[in-house]
């Protein structure tokens, strides 16, 4: 996956690779080992070259505002990631696994219509509980996994595509 | 004491004077502007009344609608806070007409103390020291003299001002002209009055400040003094209590003074006597009072030990203040920061939005008095002051790591805040000598320091989590909960147009 973001005037990209457990970052010509330990509601737990990290992230549309030790930054997506090839970010509306774990519960079902906010699967991983919820309102145009599966980092679970118009 | 209070004000200041109310046993009723619907002090309220528009003036400034709010929900007391209506005389004076007690000095004492060129002159009479100048003239060849008499760099400003608004340095008579057109067009718009009044200007001083505290049998007494020279504007920062430069026998003479200006007014309840500090000299001069709760009370209640708000109340009630000024002493220390939604590197231009993220630091010696919550929206209708942090410990130095710890783990996502500018002043050796004046922040800060050209290389670990953001966490401004309450079924917080008393307007679709 590769994303570029922007930072006032300054303009960074970075590419992430899943490689085992880890993701590798490259940002220009450094290169990062990362672990997601934990990952809940604005907060990610991450090690990144072996030290431990506590990230708080908030995202509103375009802006993403980042807290680590007390230094706060506000970066502005400027572009997704390439779509294909191998590295391939999935689009916008494909919800993924971020680390391997087992669906613990489906809650709802192809054709149906879900709001914003609104949890649509419950995983299990590291002992704790990651609930998968609609970025935005629209309907479930495919659901990839079922209850009880066992998922990989980056999985594939569910599709959701904005409303049809009337 | 009372049953039922109205505190007529919003944001952080309602909400520390409801605490008071409820700890109290007294019931609140909350006052809200359209733009305050959801607001965090809405909710706390047992009732609320609509106002009107966002708009001040049609709403937290309106005293008709205000009082007719009280008297519609059988409050017995308007408690004014800090702003807004406070240091209206005419207010406190229309609450006591209708019945009410107003929870503050008598109207008398705010207009008295309310006009800076006659408390000067007050002050004066009462023995009180006052910075050399004159009020009272307005012709331009009389300033030019008083001007030369006081000797340059002089100070004009608005007589009728307040807050530091409609002021201006001048270090040579060439300037003159041009100033007092500039500070009587401000003074025309902000207070209705042009008048002006001249005093010298001290270029290092520092802002000294005497709580004082009366009650309605005669007694009067200071609870020590707050340093507030981190200043920008005229626009405090950070307070701190007690202050550095003070010696033991200048508090003590101050505080007399600080007594004698409240006597002279016949002063009752919270106010506050200021005082500009020469520390060249050692000398200090009244500056003006204010007869309202000031924002940094905080500081004043953590050393001393009282609760003021309680005893607004109480002695509005009118409950005798039990201290006498031999049981009222100063023990550790105090520093408060105010938590703006400002951008420092942009003009300190207000910021608004969506509360992401607020989480507020949690621990010994650490207090916030907050107005927000996450999920909170930030206008540009009120002042943008989110938080105070106030911090304690034992001595000076401990306050301030414990303060600069604070601020590191207090996360606010969603709107700029000024908290890496708090954070530098805090780490600034000035600040820790106290060696910081009035003037310090516009010296020492602006050029240059919080220009934006100044980059700094983006931090590669904030770019790492953003990116994992991407597939882990999601877009939080629709899916966020409203954390205000505790109550998620809470009638105010439901859209419906659910209001208490007066008519709502609203047609159903």
């Amino acid at each position: 996956m590769r994303l570029t973001l922007e930072h006032k005037a300054e303009t960074i990209s970075i590419e992430l690779t899943p490689s085992g457990k880890y993701y590798r970052a490259r940002i220009g010509e450094q290169t990062f080992e990362v672990e997601v330990r934990r990952a809940r509601a604005g907060t990610l737990e991450l090690l990144i070259d072996g030290k431990r990290i506590t990230a708080y992230v908030s995202a509103e549309q375009a802006r993403r505002w980042v807290s680590i030790d007390g230094h706060t930054v506000m970066l502005t997506r400027t572009s997704g990631a390439r779509r294909g090839g191998q590295a391939g970010h999935p689009p916008a509306g494909v919800l993924t696994a971020p680390m391997p774990g087992q669906v613990r519960v489906v809650n709802v079902s192809e054709g149906e219509a879900v709001t914003p906010g609104q949890t649509l699967l419950v995983l299990e991983a590291m002992k704790m509980e990651i609930r998968v919820q609609a970025p935005m309102g629209g309907v479930v145009k495919k659901l990839l996994v079922k209850q009880g599966q066992t998922v990989d980092r980056e999985q594939l679970l569910v599709e959701i595509v904005d409303m049809p118009q009337q | 004491m009372f049953t039922k209070i109205l505190i007529a004000n919003r944001g952080e200041i309602a909400i520390r004077i409801m605490r008071a109310c409820k700890e109290l046993g007294i019931q609140t009723v909350a006052v809200y502007s359209e733009a305050d619907q959801s607001a965090l002090h809405v909710q706390y309220a047992d009732e609320a009344i609509f106002l009107g528009p966002a708009v001040a003036g049609q709403s937290y400034l309106d005293m008709e609608k205000i009082i007719e709010a009280a008297q519609q929900t059988n409050a017995e007391a308007i408690h004014p806070g800090y702003g807004f209506l406070s240091e209206n005389a005419s207010f406190a004076a229309a609450v006591s007409a209708a019945g009410l007690v107003f929870v503050g000095p008598s109207a008398e004492s705010i207009r008295l103390m309310g006009d800076k060129a006659q408390s000067k002159i007050r002050m004066k009479e009462a023995g009180v020291p006052t910075v050399p100048g004159m009020e009272g003239i307005e012709d331009r060849e009389d300033l030019a003299k008083a001007a030369r008499e006081i000797g340059y760099p002089v100070l004009l400003k608005a007589a009728a001002g307040g807050g530091g608004k409609g002021m201006r340095v001048l270090n040579a008579e060439d300037e003159l002209s041009e100033a007092i057109e500039s500070v009587r067009r401000e003074a025309l718009s902000a207070f209705g009055d042009e008048r002006v009044l001249i005093e010298k200007y001290i270029p290092q001083a520092h802002h000294i400040e005497f709580q004082i505290f009366g009650d309605q049998q005669g007694n009067l007494v200071h609870l020590f003094e707050r340093e507030c020279s981190v200043q920008r504007r005229h626009q405090k920062i950070i307070e701190e209590a007690p202050s550095p430069l003070l010696t033991p026998a200048l508090r003590e003479t101050m505080g007399e003074y600080a007594i004698r200006a409240a006597r002279a007014v016949n002063y009752f309840n919270a106010g506050t006597v200021e005082f500009i500090f020469d520390p060249e000299h050692s000398s200090f001069y009244f500056l003006e009072m204010n007869t309202r709760l000031q924002v940094e009370h905080p500081i004043t209640e953590i050393v001393t030990g009282v609760d003021l708000v309680h005893w607004q109340i109480r002695v509005a009630a009118g409950e005798p203040f039990p201290f006498s000024q031999s049981q009222l002493s100063q023990r550790g220390h105090a520093i408060e920061c105010r938590v703006y939604a400002e951008d420092p590197q942009n003009g300190f231009l207000p910021s608004t939005g969506k509360l992401l993220q607020y989480i507020e630091p949690v621990g010994p010696g650490i207090r916030l008095d907050s107005g927000v919550a996450a999920g909170d929206q930030v206008t540009h209708f009120y002042d943008p002051l989110l938080a105070k942090l106030i911090v304690q410990a034992e001595s000076r130095e401990l306050t301030i790591q414990r303060l600069q710890t604070a601020l590191q783990v207090f996360i606010v996502h969603g709107v700029v805040t000024n908290m890496d500018f708090l954070q530098m002043v805090v780490s600034h050796p000035d600040f820790a000598a106290g060696n910081v004046s009035t003037r310090w922040v516009e010296d020492h800060l602006m050029p240059g320091n919080l220009s934006p050209s100044k980059k700094d290389p983006i931090p590669a670990f904030h770019v790492i989590a953003a990116a994992l953001a991407e597939t882990t966490l999601l877009d939080q401004s629709s899916s966020f909960e409203n954390r205000n309450q505790p109550d998620p079924y809470s009638p105010w917080k439901t859209a419906s147009g659910f209001r208490l008393g007066g008519s709502n307007g609203q047609s159903l679709p």
